[in-house]
């Protein structure tokens, strides 16, 4: 019945998809034998009906037959459901009273009997007019957005994310939780293909973003918890207490003079020491100091005390308490970066046994200017200029049986930066790269790796390193030439390991807190590889940088300008539009037994302890009818598939 | 307490020392051992490398054996004894299809009693239930380095060894391994437990040349010289091994590596078991050590009386 009380009129285009249906459907007896089906008033069949011509045809025809519904007969409707829903609107008629029969995917690709073909067409067909026959005119839910957002990690990506949502003249929180903003990048030395300092290119960056007024950055803070649903989330901010105030801190340095307690500093990759009491780095933002609580003697004055005693401005707070702050936001983008993978996964290069077998980040330090030898290139054990480098590739890349199976992609470019920058600071040294293949696709990469060989006389060989030990002081590698096929053994002084890129050590838990899926390596998985390449399946969820899978810099950069204009398209709308298919409850028939609410994936269903039953958080379903499946009294009915429906097409595809 | 041991071909017959000295230290540690009724050759590499199953029917049956004699578990000394009878037991457990065609072998078994004639069929199916251990595994698990070293008598804390594993106690990681194959180091810890100063060296888990002994002598030579010089190079005064295979390559064959190498001095091979025995007070006669080429007696603080055999 149509809203009149009158029968439906319903209209069936058969589409031939050129041969893709035509071939094995005869989709002309299609639209014959539907033309004669009660409630179907009008049926052709046309050779392309996604075409302009096809789409004009089901236009006119809806207005000219004053259809209330029509089914389109063709491919599935992830394909063109949305296009014919326009072709109804167009029309003048509920976009929810068009139906999508799939003809092609679940009956011509699969099957080569035409005669069956058919036959199966024509009852899939007549399901899809049982079905639209009791569809309602729905209209789309409509929400509201928080025009702010969460940008979750600061490193390159999450840096360039926060500025370019921020110069859309939208707020940003930006959360790290390390001390300071900077990432990775801000450790490395030179950056390929242009060899300009990291440095030199980030500080300007991080300096910007502390004084951008659209953006609030919380270091040493962590997502606790999010909640809601795109345009509306709830975020937990943990923010760990630093115990130094950070508008009192002058930065004078006399607390770390007298602090007593002396640890390996993460940000030289434990190649130097810092205090308990530290700054990160001194270009670090905020400019404080951070009391690390787990190297401390302890906060009780007695114990020690000695940072407070001679803070000047009393910026050293030992009561500062762990705090939790509520933020709302509108959409996240996840930026939490990589880590490299441990080099105690590779026992054979012993490079936890060996102090001059460093990873490459270490190295990044060894070269940097404000590294710990001061960009003198010194091996860690003794101090000494290493006369003979050898760099190994694929440390745990492209190893599917032993390690991780993908490539981490920057390794082939940044071993001849380092072979190149180690070249500049030792012109007399040898330095040698083990490589399994060069990988260079990037603008100015393959130029800048031939340069490596070409004037910085860089040995390349192809071949795996088997194993490194050590005689004397030298380290002796071992590995095969696979061109040559000749065992090599050669002396080294030094050896700097290209490890994988790995996952961010932790990350699994706040992207379980974020429900954002993960491919089979942990890394974030996007809604299409191709075409969907910075958003998260999970709405309002955006991606960016090597949280996505190992990324160079300019690449990095791109995927967060990227989702930052992903960002900015979602607070362009003026509200949100959510489908109206659902499944609401019959509180008439819900006995408020609870049954769905565990069954539901997306949480939007919850029990109304006043009425005693449930209700439903329409924007946060779905429609993925798993409650009505679950429900015993037949209460959650989903909108447009409701289980009378569902009985009709089964009729309707079992009849003869 | 009485225990399963399977010993092996070699070990009976070529590396009685190897033998005995085990028999001694897990007397002194308080095991009886016993060995397998009518045990036979595990196969040595060999039923591995080959698809066919009828290979491991004989270690399978081995450890049959040891289930119908009421043991829940066996252990060897021999690092490929080991290695063919754990990868047996695992290739069992894990391999249903394994499983079904090896236990159709021993579905078939016939024991015939050449005495009475009598003939016995009907035997149970093997399901993987025995535990297959080596010493080393032992030792650290059941008898615990505790104990072990409560029962120490004599004071070896002279003794510089090296440990080496070679590769039939480590590889593969998942069916055999006995530690992590790139950086051991259970074999370190019970040397230091027996009181040992034990060297590291990083030729620990390199191949001594195996059966290239036969084929390729000079390749075998020149891996061996490999690993005791650098054993020598890290101040090692005697290695220590599980392998009859590599003692064979690494001891006996010294005068083949002299030969080669002009300026190799050899260096004493001791199986750990015999430097377990001495540490747990066993006399020096039963551990056989007049059958080494280099003689271990002065590293062991023993006056050597006899020749050096050869």
């Amino acid at each position: 019945m149509n809203g009149n009380g009158k029968k439906k009129r319903i209209g069936v285009f058969v589409c031939h998809c050129g041969v893709n249906i035509a071939s094995v459907v005869d989709v002309e007896r299609v639209a014959k034998e539907l033309a004669s089906y009660p409630g179907v008033v009008f049926s052709t069949d046309y050779v392309y009906m996604c075409s302009d011509p096809g789409q004009k045809l089901i236009l006119d025809t809806i207005k000219e037959q004053q259809l209330d519904a029509a089914i389109i007969s063709a491919c599935s409707p992830t394909l063109h459901e949305k296009t014919f829903q326009n072709v109804a609107k167009l029309a003048g008629i509920s976009p929810y009273q068009i139906e999508i029969a799939n003809i092609r995917e679940q009956d011509s690709w699969v099957h080569s009997d035409k005669e069956r073909a058919t036959e199966k067409a024509i009852r899939i067909v007549k399901s899809m007019v049982e079905k639209v026959l009791q569809n309602e005119s729905l209209e789309p839910i409509k929400v509201g957005i928080n025009r702010r957002a969460l940008v979750i990690g600061a490193g390159i990506s999450g840096l360039q994310a926060a500025l370019d949502i921020a110069d859309h003249g939208y707020e940003v929180l930006l959360v790290e939780r390390n001390p300071s903003i900077g990432g990775h990048m801000i450790q490395l030395s030179e950056t390929f293909p242009t060899l300009d300092c990291s440095q030199c290119i980030m500080t300007p960056k991080m300096v910007e973003v502390s004084r951008h007024p659209n953006i609030r950055i919380m270091t040493y803070c962590e997502v606790e918890s999010v909640s809601g649903f795109v345009g509306n989330f709830k975020v937990n901010i943990k923010k760990k207490p630093r115990y130094v105030n950070e508008t009192l801190c002058n930065l004078c340095g006399e607390c770390e003079k007298v602090c007593p307690q002396v640890v390996q500093d993460e940000f030289n990759m434990g190649l130097s020491f810092r205090k308990a009491i530290y700054m990160p780095f001194p270009q670090a933002i905020p400019a404080t100091y951070t009391l690390d609580i787990d190297n401390c003697l302890g906060l009780l004055p007695i114990r020690c005390g000695k940072c407070k005693d001679v803070c000047d401005v009393n910026a050293i707070d030992y009561d500062q308490q762990e705090e939790i702050i509520e933020e709302e936001v509108g959409a996240v983008v996840v930026a939490t970066g990589y880590d490299l993978y441990t080099m105690d996964h590779l026992g054979e290069y012993g490079g936890e046994k060996y102090e001059d077998v460093v990873n490459g980040l270490e190295f990044e330090r060894i070269l940097s200017a404000s590294g710990p030898t001061g960009g003198v290139v010194r091996r860690p054990s003794d101090g000494k200029v290493p006369k003979n480098i050898v760099f190994i590739q694929c440390c745990g890349s492209r190893d599917p049986e032993n390690h991780n199976p993908y490539c981490s992609k920057i390794c082939c470019m940044y071993t001849a930066k380092h072979a190149m920058l180690y070249k500049h600071r030792v012109p007399d040294g040898n330095a040698t790269v083990f490589y399994i293949d060069i990988r260079t696709g990037g603008k100015a990469f393959e130029e800048f790796y031939q340069r490596a060989i070409d004037e910085e006389e860089v040995l390349y060989i192809r071949g795996k390193v088997s194993k490194i030990i050590k005689e004397g002081d030298k380290l002796i590698v071992w590995g095969s030439d696979t061109l040559t096929g000749k065992k090599i053994e050669m002396e080294a002084d030094m050896v700097v390991l290209a490890m994988s890129m790995v996952k961010t050590e932790g990350v699994e838990d706040l992207l379980k807190k974020l429900k954002i899926a993960v491919d089979a390596n942990g890394w974030l998985a996007e809604a299409h590889p191709k075409l969907r390449p910075v958003e998260s399946l999970n709405a309002g969820f955006y991606l960016a940088g090597c949280a996505h899978g190992p990324k160079d810099i300019p690449e990095t950069v791109s995927q967060a300008s990227a989702a930052a204009a992903k960002v900015g398209d979602l607070f362009a709308q003026e509200e949100l539009i959510h489908e109206p298919t659902i499944v609401p409850v019959n509180e008439d028939l819900c006995s408020g037994c609870g049954i769905c609410i565990p069954v539901c994936p997306y949480n939007a269903r919850s029990l109304d302890l006043e009425k005693k039953v449930v209700k439903v958080n329409e924007v946060l379903c779905e429609g993925c009818g798993a409650c009505a499946a679950a429900c015993p009294s037949g209460a959650a009915q989903q909108r447009n598939l409701t289980d009378d429906q569902i009985f009709s097409m089964v009729k309707a595809m079992l009849k003869g | 307490m009485r225990l399963h041991y399977f010993p092996g071909c070699t070990v009976k017959e070529k590396t009685t020392n190897l033998d005995s000295s085990t028999y001694a230290a897990m007397e002194a540690l308080g095991y009886e051992l016993v060995e397998p009724e009518n045990w036979t050759c595990c196969g040595a590499e060999f039923p591995l490398n080959e698809e066919k199953i009828i290979g491991l029917a004989a270690p399978a049956r081995i450890l049959r054996q040891v289930e119908l004699e009421g043991g829940d578990k066996v252990f060897t000394v021999c690092s490929f004894c080991y290695n063919v009878l754990k990868r047996t037991n695992e290739a069992i457990l894990k391999d249903p299809l394994k499983h079904k065609r090896i236990n159709a072998y021993l579905k078939d078994d016939i024991k015939i009693d050449h005495i009475s004639k009598k003939k016995t069929t009907g035997f149970p199916e093997y399901n993987g239930e025995v535990k297959v251990l080596h010493l080393l595994e032992f030792i650290r698990d059941e008898v615990g380095y505790e104990k072990l070293r409560s029962l120490i008598k004599r004071d070896i804390s002279g003794l510089k060894v090296a440990a080496y594993y070679g590769c039939r106690l480590l590889r593969p990681k998942d069916e055999a391994g006995i530690d992590e194959p790139d950086d051991p180091s259970i074999f370190e810890e019970f040397l230091e437990n027996i009181g040992c100063k034990v060297i590291d060296f990083p030729f620990k888990q390199e191949c001594c040349g195996s059966y290239l002994s036969v084929s390729m002598p000079e390749a075998a030579s020149e891996a061996s010289y490999n690993i005791i010089r650098s054993a020598q190079l890290n101040g090692a005064d005697a290695l220590a091994l599980s392998c009859p295979l590599c003692y064979y390559n690494l001891d006996r064959r010294q005068d083949r590596i002299k030969e080669k190498f002009l300026d190799f001095t050899g260096m004493p091979i001791l199986f750990f078991t015999q430097i377990l025995a001495w540490a747990l007070g066993v006399e020096e006669k039963i551990l056989g050590l007049d059958q080494h080429y280099f003689d271990p007696r002065p590293v062991l603080g023993i006056e050597s009386k006899a020749e050096v055999a050869s």
